[in-house]
């Protein structure tokens, strides 16, 4: 897929800037996906690819991701899960490179203390207490006091230390928040969680992306894989999204939207004249597909601005109300089932 | 007002022929011999039924063989009687059952594939039936196969029994003693892996029962000389020894200065072991917390 | 905060938390009444009028029962559970991604599984030589065939569990097929199996001719199975490194 052309200058608040010039391009990468807002590369994959017997589960991914949240999006049997694996080098690559903090995880010993791991597969220590589950995690990664950083992150995520409960016992959300102060106890630099908010309810949802945040603002760098896109979303805007093993976007997802240039924008056009607009949209060539209800007009167009600019003129023109205008398809769910839909 | 018809409501109840409970049951028993003999999975979930097929169908290959190559020096000697085949494969023989029966029944209850068949027209004494039947056939092939191909093979050497009538008297005893044993090999086998939730412990209950109450018996008998009469608890003997008995032989264990155990007692012995373990096998799942 | 963990530290970690997932009442219960089976054919030993040496009869049993069964059965399930258990059920990744070498997790889960495969068999078999009437010599042997056994068959069986699934019933091949049928066929092959090497032991020491025993010295059989248990931890440990965790 060859690379899209520059952004526009992206709405404020976006984590992500063109690539500085300095720093050497990677070598033998066709694309970059560079989601490292001027700080150091945290996580860098080069041709990234993997195969088992004749399927591809990864081809050559290649991207560089700095401090911060970013979502690793796609539809099930991507490869994410995948790419998670080979970045803590629990797999090795069939081919291409992937570092963390600028080593191989697989080989380097010390690295691997200093990445937090929550993995998607629910299967735990089921004979300990959270408490026991998460010291153990701790002393494995070499934490000088243990018991106390346990029961600082299992206070992180809500649950009590002194349950003398065994985890085997706990429901599914609470499986996965012991799996995410397991993650976070020894203080990782970098955050691989694979579908951490799977079992937990709207509330804990929330709660967990308070925390994520909170861990980005400490110059933490985390992969999130997640289906929940709204609450994704939430999470920041850096993107990678991978489809049938590729790398199908990477960035600003609100950028990426914009970039979509086949693909007509959906506004929402609130107005007392539904029908009169819409028939002005099409024969003014504002629109190339509008739908009328009641309340309003639903219109395709390829070009927003333009429709920005001609809707309330052309409302003064017929004596019509608008009350509402907005996009429907900026969110990342558009985005996402648009990069993946087509192709399935 | 025009007339309209809906032609498509999306989801539907099934209207067409449904094929009845002997369809749910055969379909139960196909797919676990399926999963049993890995068909239709990965060549790895193939090796051991393979494995343990070829090493139970050995002594019959090799006897056959040693007949096509030596027949005419040897003269029908070193070649066993057909109630002896059963027992020559035997340890093949648990190998498998230690296999077969967990995979076929403790995989379902852990999975949670139970409550699946449940929520069918399969009541638990249907589903256990037709677990049953699936054992059983697949036992069968290295319980019943070697002494088949013997018998044919003896038969195409003219080795075979003498005329159609003796033929059909052998051939019936075949599978007499085949079906017996693999009786009680499914029954105790089944009953064992009811015991636990997990396939590897399982194996070993199922080993743990045969070959550790043989060994025991067989202590008991051999060394400390408790009447031989007890053999008929040893699982690994008395089943065997029923397959004699339907040849009208005694085997040497089962004979002590000139007294044989009982033939009665051996048939009750074997029928009291397939009975006790249909009983703890139906009685583990009537118990199993409702699905 | 953080730093890597020592081999002695990253051992005892291993150990604790193994030892803990391995000791479960369903596993301890069903093992015992397996070695219990040891004592109670002992007790008929001693019971009965009509065997005419108890020493040399309850050393075939130990024989017959404790090394054919008892011995490698404990074994299997304890040592291909200890690293087999997180393979197949995916908590290996906690011992995996850790700043920890990999031969110091194994031998924790040798140890683990060693911690409570000995008691299990040490204790039952000791005790029915004991009771049989198998005299000093015949505990002895009894127990030091017995820990050499489960010395080896551990080692090997830790590494079966990391490198097949179902390791249980490919464990079980090993006992019945391999050390309970090929080795009839041939004497090589006979030496090739950790059950031969023990008959040596407790025929040597307990001086009671066990038929087919292989012909070799206690000795030899130490360092036998002291090979099999070194080359079988390297193996595992190697293993380990290279394989793909889930």
């Amino acid at each position: 897929m060859p690379l899209p052309p520059p952004p526009p200058p992206p709405p404020t608040g976006s984590p992500i800037t063109p690539p500085p010039p300095t720093g050497a391009p990677l070598a033998g990468a066709p694309q970059i996906a560079r989601l490292v807002d001027g700080g150091d590369v945290m996580v860098e994959a080069s041709g990234l690819t993997k195969t088992f017997g004749d399927v591809v589960a990864v081809s050559d991914v290649t991207f560089q991701i700095g401090r911060g949240i970013t979502a690793i999006l796609g539809p099930n049997g991507a490869g994410k899960s995948t790419l998670f694996r080979m970045l803590c080098g629990l797999t090795p690559p069939s081919k291409g490179t992937v570092t963390v903090l600028g080593r191989n995880a697989r080989r380097d010993r010390d690295v691997r203390g200093r990445i937090g791991l929550a993995p998607q597969q629910d299967a735990l220590f089921d004979r300990l207490s959270a408490h026991d589950f998460v010291t153990f995690t701790a002393r494995t990664h070499g934490v000088s006091d243990a018991e106390a950083q346990a029961r600082r992150a299992l206070g992180f995520v809500d649950l009590d230390a002194d349950d003398p409960k065994p985890v085997g016992s706990f429901s599914k959300g609470m499986r996965q928040r012991a799996k995410l102060a397991a993650a976070v106890v020894n203080d990782p630099d970098v955050l691989v969680l694979d579908e951490p908010l799977t079992g937990l309810d709207p509330v804990q949802r929330q709660r967990m992306i308070a925390l994520f945040n909170e861990l980005a603002a400490q110059d933490k760098c985390l992969l999130v894989s997640s289906h929940v896109l709204d609450e994704v979303a939430r999470l920041g805007s850096s993107v990678l999204v991978i489809a049938q093993g590729r790398l199908a976007a990477a960035g600003d997802y609100r950028s990426l939207r914009n970039q979509m240039d086949d693909r007509p924008h959906r506004i929402r056009i609130g107005t007392d004249r539904p029908k009169e607009l819409g028939s002005l949209l099409i024969q003014r060539g504002l629109a190339q597909g509008v739908t009328v209800d009641v309340t309003g007009v639903s219109a395709d167009t390829t070009d927003v601005d333009a429709l920005g600019r001609a809707i309330a003129p052309l409302a003064v023109e017929f004596g019509a109300q608008l009350n509402e205008f907005s996009p429907l398809d900026d969110d990342l769910e558009s985005v996402f089932r648009y990069l993946v839909e087509h192709r399935r | 007002m025009s007339t309209a018809e809906i032609f498509d409501r999306g989801y539907r109840k099934f209207d067409g022929e449904r094929a009845g409970l002997g369809q749910a049951v055969r379909s139960v028993s196909w797919h676990t011999i399926r999963s049993i003999l890995g068909i239709g999975r990965k060549g790895r979930h193939k090796v051991f039924p393979i494995i343990i097929s070829v090493i139970a169908f050995l002594p019959s290959v090799g006897f056959l063989a040693l007949a096509v190559l030596i027949g005419d020096l040897l003269e029908g000697e070193l070649q066993p009687e057909y109630w002896e085949l059963f027992g020559l494969p035997i340890v093949a023989v648990v190998l498998f059952a230690t296999l077969v029966a967990p995979e076929a029944i403790v995989r379902d209850r852990r999975d949670g594939m139970l409550r699946l068949y449940l929520s069918t027209p399969l009541t638990k004494p249907i589903y256990l039936a037709a677990k049953f039947i699936a054992v059983m056939s697949t036992m069968a092939i290295v319980v019943a196969g070697p002494v088949l191909l013997f018998l044919v093979g003896n038969t195409i050497q003219s080795l075979g029994p003498d005329g159609f009538g003796e033929w059909i008297e052998v051939l019936v005893k075949v599978v007499l003693s085949s079906l017996i044993i693999v009786l009680f090999m499914t029954s105790v086998s089944l009953a064992a892996s009811s015991l636990t939730d997990r396939r590897a412990f399982a194996s070993v209950a199922v080993l743990g029962v045969i070959i550790g109450v043989s060994i025991v018996v067989n202590i008991a008998v051999e060394r400390i000389g408790v009447s031989r009469n007890l053999l008929v608890l040893d699982p690994f003997a008395v089943s065997l020894e029923t397959a004699a008995r339907i040849f009208g032989n005694v085997s040497p264990e089962f004979t002590e200065a000139g007294d044989d155990v009982p033939t009665w007692m051996v048939y009750s012995g074997t029928a009291g072991w397939i009975l006790v373990g249909l009983g703890i096998l139906t009685d583990r799942y009537r118990r199993l917390a409702s699905v | 905060m953080t730093g890597s963990v020592s081999p002695a530290r990253a051992v005892g970690l291993t150990h604790r938390l193994l030892f803990r997932q391995l000791l479960t009442r369903g596993r301890v219960i069903a093992l015992l009444l397996l070695g219990g089976v040891t004592i109670l054919a002992a007790v008929g030993v001693a019971v009965s009028d009509d065997v005419d040496d108890a020493a040399v009869t309850t050393i075939e049993i130990i024989d017959g029962l404790g090394l054919v069964l008892v011995v490698p059965i404990v074994s299997l399930v304890f040592a291909s559970a200890s690293l087999g258990d997180g393979r197949e059920d995916g908590t290996l990744v906690y011992l995996w991604l850790r700043p920890m070498d990999r031969l110091p997790v194994v031998v924790g889960a040798y140890l683990a599984s060693l911690t409570i495969s000995l008691p299990l068999t040490v204790a039952p078999l000791g005790a029915a030589a004991a009771v049989g009437g198998a005299g000093a010599d015949g505990i002895t042997a009894t127990v030091i065939a017995s820990v050499i056994g489960v010395v080896a068959y551990s080692a090997l069986f830790v590494l079966l569990g990391l490198l097949v699934k179902n390791s249980i019933i490919w464990g079980l091949a090993y006992v019945l097929l391999w050390e309970g049928l090929f080795t009839q066929f041939s004497e090589a092959i006979g030496q090739a199996a950790v059950r031969g090497y023990l008959r040596a032991v407790l025929a040597d020491l307990s001086d009671v001719s066990l038929s087919d025993a292989l012909d070799v010295s206690t000795a030899t059989a130490v360092i036998v199975a002291a090979g099999v248990m070194v080359g079988s931890i390297a193996i595992a440990a190697m293993r380990l490194e290279r394989m793909e965790i889930d």
